[in-house]
């Protein structure tokens, strides 16, 4: 049983960390010259939202399961406060850091509305920092002998830098490069 | 596609114009309502839009460009 | 007359049923009722920004005991100290001798934009002197693009603001004594371009234009006129001289009094050039923060331009496509200004540019020298 609950939390560790990859990779195709319009933003958007709801459900069973089964010691505390678990503390906590950060990604863009925009904006991009923790988490606990999972992550990986290198490489859309010329002109 | 008549929609949909950037994702929850310019950018035809699309269309619009207007 | 509350003002102002001389003509009334509400800020606005405007820099020169009494008397009363600040473009004449007078100046970059009502509130609450969405009216206070705070302010025109102490001073009475019954008072015009007489004339609404511009003496031979300036209209100089200053009457040809300015353009200059001017003058001029403003107005320009260099059904529709595509689409009315102006040039200079399509410019051919800019 224990067993089981183990290989559950490692499989739903790698579905949630794909998830978030592809969260990750369609929050990033919103920018630049070449990000969708029209139709396909629409369907971009709508599957960004959805995926990031169901890596949600994933990532809850991914921790349940870690914490009821009993073979490593990781409490409901760990879970929340990173770097307190027994258990490869520097590594587990490097995931409840990325869980913390992903709580207030999902309530910042809950609430957004009701929120500053910058600082929506602010919470939002440092999912570019929650995505890397969560992987190097991932890799470094959950896939030592196992090859899909393993591959599956690694292959996480690099889409996710791909998508990171786009985003930091893309020219700009039309849209930024005009109002960033005018307003090179005098302002004030 | 919504085929609720105007006249259960109270209020009208807004651009912050200032805000819009292009994305276009208004003019597809919007279909029949909103349209796009050449250049991208969403043209208003009829304003008095139904409050379920309304409500996605902020919610989906990246740029937070749209907005219910005060008063109906 | 006394003003001892601000609803005593406001009484007198309604009475007298001042609107806005800037351009707008908004009830100057229901402005300052909105301001004493909310305790706001107010920015005198002397700007000129218009094409060809200096109605706002008479005013400061000719009046400015009055101006700054007015002023008062709509800051004034309330428990807050409200600020006062008078706006002009930096290193104007008006700016300059505004801040001799000893006066709070908001020194204005030489935009276009600059100068309208939400750019200067920008402008006076430390940001860009460009527009800002407005969500409610700035007279309630709201917040600028970046999410900070604006207190309330509220920006009135020079005139508009000289006009409120004229009121307090001689009555309602003595103001609807002047004017129309639907658009009261007096008021200030500009006339200026290919006139012997350029100059600034109090006049009244109601008046035939052809007084205006006989008062002004245009160059003989001119054909049109810019009616307030880059967000105005063109008229023949038939439809001028037919035409009263009034909004209603220039209604008829899709324009109004606006900020008051008369431009009468210079005969030996072929219009199809001048119009070029004042849209690839617009196409630069724009604020760079709305799609269809930042892309669209240029559109016009240049759709402008080809249209003159070959003329032909197929390019006119283009250039009123354009410009239909501007009205309405921007955070401000700078977008539907320039629509408007090039919605009337294409109706007004059909006949001009029908005859370039078939033979030599009619400007060329009536025997001026042409003037090409």
């Amino acid at each position: 049983m224990n067993e089981s609950l183990w290989y559950v939390s490692r499989a739903t560790g790698v579905a949630s960390i794909a998830l978030l990859t592809a969260v990750v990779v369609l929050g990033a195709l919103v920018s630049g010259r070449r990000r969708p319009h029209g139709e396909q933003a629409t369907v971009v958007m709508a599957v960004h939202r959805w995926l990031s709801l169901g890596m949600v459900a994933f990532l809850l069973v991914h921790i349940a399961t870690a914490i009821v089964e009993t073979y490593v010691s990781i409490d409901l505390v760990s879970a929340l406060v990173p770097f307190t678990s027994g258990y490869e503390t520097l590594w587990v906590g490097l995931g409840t850091l990325a869980v913390d950060v992903l709580v207030a990604v999902l309530a910042t863009s809950w609430w957004r509305h009701r929120l500053p925009e910058r600082a929506w904006r602010v919470v939002h991009y440092s999912a570019y920092l929650l995505w890397p923790m969560a992987l190097v988490h991932g890799l470094v606990l959950g896939t030592a002998n196992e090859m899909p999972l393993l591959a599956t992550t690694i292959l996480c990986g690099v889409v996710g830098v791909g998508a990171i290198l786009w985003r930091l490489l893309a020219l700009p859309h039309h849209d930024r490069a005009r109002r960033d010329a005018v307003l090179e002109q005098e302002w004030t | 596609m919504s085929t609720v008549p105007d006249r259960r929609a109270t209020r009208e949909l807004r651009v912050d114009r200032i805000a819009c950037t292009g994305h276009g994702i208004c003019a597809t929850v919007l279909e029949g309502r909103f349209r796009l310019d050449e250049h991208g950018y969403p043209v208003v035809d009829r304003p008095r839009v139904p409050r379920e699309a309304g409500d996605t269309a902020i919610r989906f619009c990246p740029a937070r460009a749209l907005y219910w207007a005060d008063r109906p | 007359m006394t003003v001892d509350t601000p609803e005593d003002l406001v009484g007198l102002l309604d009475a007298a049923g001042l609107t806005g001389r800037g351009g707008a003509a908004f009830s100057t009334a229901a402005k300052v009722r909105a301001a004493h509400g909310n305790g706001a800020h107010l920015v005198v606005n002397a700007c000129d920004g218009e094409i060809g405007a200096v109605k706002d820099g008479y005013v400061v020169e000719h009046h400015l005991d009055e101006l700054v009494h007015g002023a008062r008397l709509v800051s004034g009363g309330g428990r807050r100290r409200r600020q006062v600040r008078f706006a002009a473009h930096r290193g104007s004449l008006t700016a300059h001798a505004l801040g001799r007078a000893g006066l709070d100046v908001l020194e204005v970059p030489d935009r276009y934009v600059s100068s309208e009502e939400t750019s200067l509130i920008s402008l006076a609450n430390g940001g860009l002197a460009r527009p800002m969405t407005k969500r409610r009216p700035f007279v309630m206070g709201g917040t600028d693009q970046a999410g900070r705070r604006v207190p309330a302010t509220v920006v009135l025109n020079a005139e508009t603001v000289w006009r409120i102490a004229q009121v307090v001073e001689r009555g309602p009475a003595w103001f609807r004594s002047f004017g129309t019954a639907r658009e009261p008072g007096p008021r200030l015009v500009a006339l200026t371009g290919a006139v012997a007489r350029p100059g600034v004339l109090d006049t009244e609404a109601g008046v035939p234009m052809g007084d205006l511009l006989d008062a002004a003496r245009p160059d003989p031979g001119w054909e049109h006129v810019v009616v307030g300036g880059l967000g105005g209209v063109l008229l023949t100089a038939d439809d001028a001289r037919s035409t009263t200053w009034s909004t209603a009457a220039l209604a008829r040809h899709g324009g109004a009094v606006g900020p008051g300015v008369i431009d009468v353009l210079d005969p030996s200059r072929c219009p199809l050039d001048v119009v070029t001017s004042f849209l690839t003058y617009a196409a630069g001029e724009t604020a760079g923060q709305c799609g269809p403003c930042m892309f669209g107005v240029p559109s016009v320009a240049e759709a402008w331009r080809r249209l003159v260099e070959t003329p032909s059904t197929r390019e006119l529709e283009a250039v009123r496509a354009a410009a239909g595509l501007l009205p309405n689409r921007g955070a401000c009315r700078f977008p539907d200004g320039v629509g408007r102006f090039a919605a009337s040039a294409l109706e007004v200079l059909h006949p001009h540019l029908a005859a370039h399509a078939s033979g030599p410019c009619p400007t060329e051919r009536s025997g001026h020298r042409v003037h090409r800019a």
